[in-house]
């Protein structure tokens, strides 16, 4: 089903733009153009972001804040196996989707923690990486309660994505 | 962001000093090697999305797709310009599909286009950066992919708990956002008056 989701988008979207007459080449020739600007106005925001994950990982203060953090998160509910993946979420996406193939493989993918992985995964987006780049065009550099509120919001997420994996 | 990325870094930095000294400077550049590996990624994934979405603008499809979406952005986003909720709704629907690369796109440019003053967030640029750092996805596709690959038995099972649990996140965002707001806007009257 998921299959063939995306191809029937882009078809769509291409036959309703020919039937209203859009110069199809001119917008792949846009786009293209558009991506590169773009990626120009985005690429300071990346670096600076993934200098400071490669450092929290390489510092080894990854692994110390896990340590500290997987008493008080058990408390909540959350495996402790899990806590790693917890910190990476909203830092990096591919930190993420790595610590969960690891923990899939260890436990099992069937089994709770793993579960509860593909859930708190499946349900969280990279807060800090999406605060860089989506302010990249109109150079924003205060943004107030918007990371506290996020962070606080996708942790009450996975919280609850812990609680239903033991239901559901 | 400043404090977070300044603390994170520096902290650290400490410690990396103490227990890696050696490694301080290659993990750094190591760190940017690995953005401009993405951005090159991303640049390719968005000359193709940037492309559709052109494609659903000029032929009038995000237009109608922003009708339809109507009467739920014009709750969020209170007294916007048409353009802003045409790129909001291209932005929330195209993250709900899951088509990130269609998203992100979308969204600096209506960020862009609800800018009032140079460099200050108001609080619907705020409002849409917490809807979308919550992710509302209704269908995790790299997660069930990555559990089917790994011989699940129903890998599909985790999305009605990813469902529930995205939603009261960004449920909980978006209160909590509204909250931040109108708390914000008191206080500033109240620094107006005593002036």
């Amino acid at each position: 089903m998921t299959l063939y989701l995306l191809p029937v988008i882009l078809l769509g979207t291409m036959v309703c733009a020919l039937i209203k007459r859009v110069n199809v080449y001119d917008c792949f020739l846009d786009g293209a153009r558009d991506s590169l600007s773009l990626a120009k106005s985005i690429f300071p925001y990346l670096a600076v972001i993934f200098v400071c994950i490669e450092l929290f990982r390489a510092s080894g203060l990854s692994a110390l804040a896990t340590e500290w953090l997987s008493r008080p998160l058990g408390y909540l509910g959350i495996p402790s196996e899990i806590t790693e993946l917890v910190i990476l979420v909203p830092l990096s996406g591919n930190g993420a989707i790595a610590a969960l193939e690891d923990i899939i493989s260890t436990y099992g993918a069937d089994s709770y923690v793993a579960r509860c992985a593909a859930t708190v995964a499946g349900a969280s987006e990279t807060v800090f990486y999406v605060s860089a780049v989506y302010f990249s065009k109109c150079k924003v550099k205060r943004l107030r309660y918007a990371i506290p509120v996020s962070l606080f919001a996708s942790f009450c997420g996975m919280v609850i994505a812990c609680a239903l994996c033991r239901v559901m | 962001m400043n404090v977070a990325f300044t603390a994170l870094t520096l902290v650290s930095l400490v410690l990396m000093t103490v227990t890696a000294p050696a490694d301080a400077l290659p993990a750094m550049i190591r760190g940017v090697s690995d953005a401009v590996l993405l951005l090159l990624k991303l640049t390719a994934i968005y000359a193709v999305w940037i492309a559709v979405l052109k494609m659903a603008e000029r032929s009038g499809m995000s237009r109608a797709l922003s009708r339809a979406l109507r009467p739920v952005t014009r709750r969020l986003f209170k007294g916007e310009s048409e353009k802003s909720y045409d790129l909001i709704s291209v932005n929330l629907a195209s993250n709900m599909l899951g088509m990130g690369g269609a998203g992100t796109p979308a969204a600096i440019d209506a960020m862009a286009s609800m800018m009032r003053e140079e460099g200050k967030a108001t609080d619907n640029m705020l409002m849409l950066l917490i809807v979308n750092a919550t992710s509302i996805q209704i269908i995790p596709a790299t997660v069930i992919s990555l559990r089917a690959a790994a011989g699940s038995a129903n890998a599909a099972s985790i999305f009605l708990p990813t469902l529930i649990s995205t939603a009261c996140a960004t449920g909980i965002g978006m209160i909590l956002a509204r909250l931040c707001a109108s708390a914000g806007k008191v206080v500033r009257k109240k620094k107006r008056e005593s002036k």
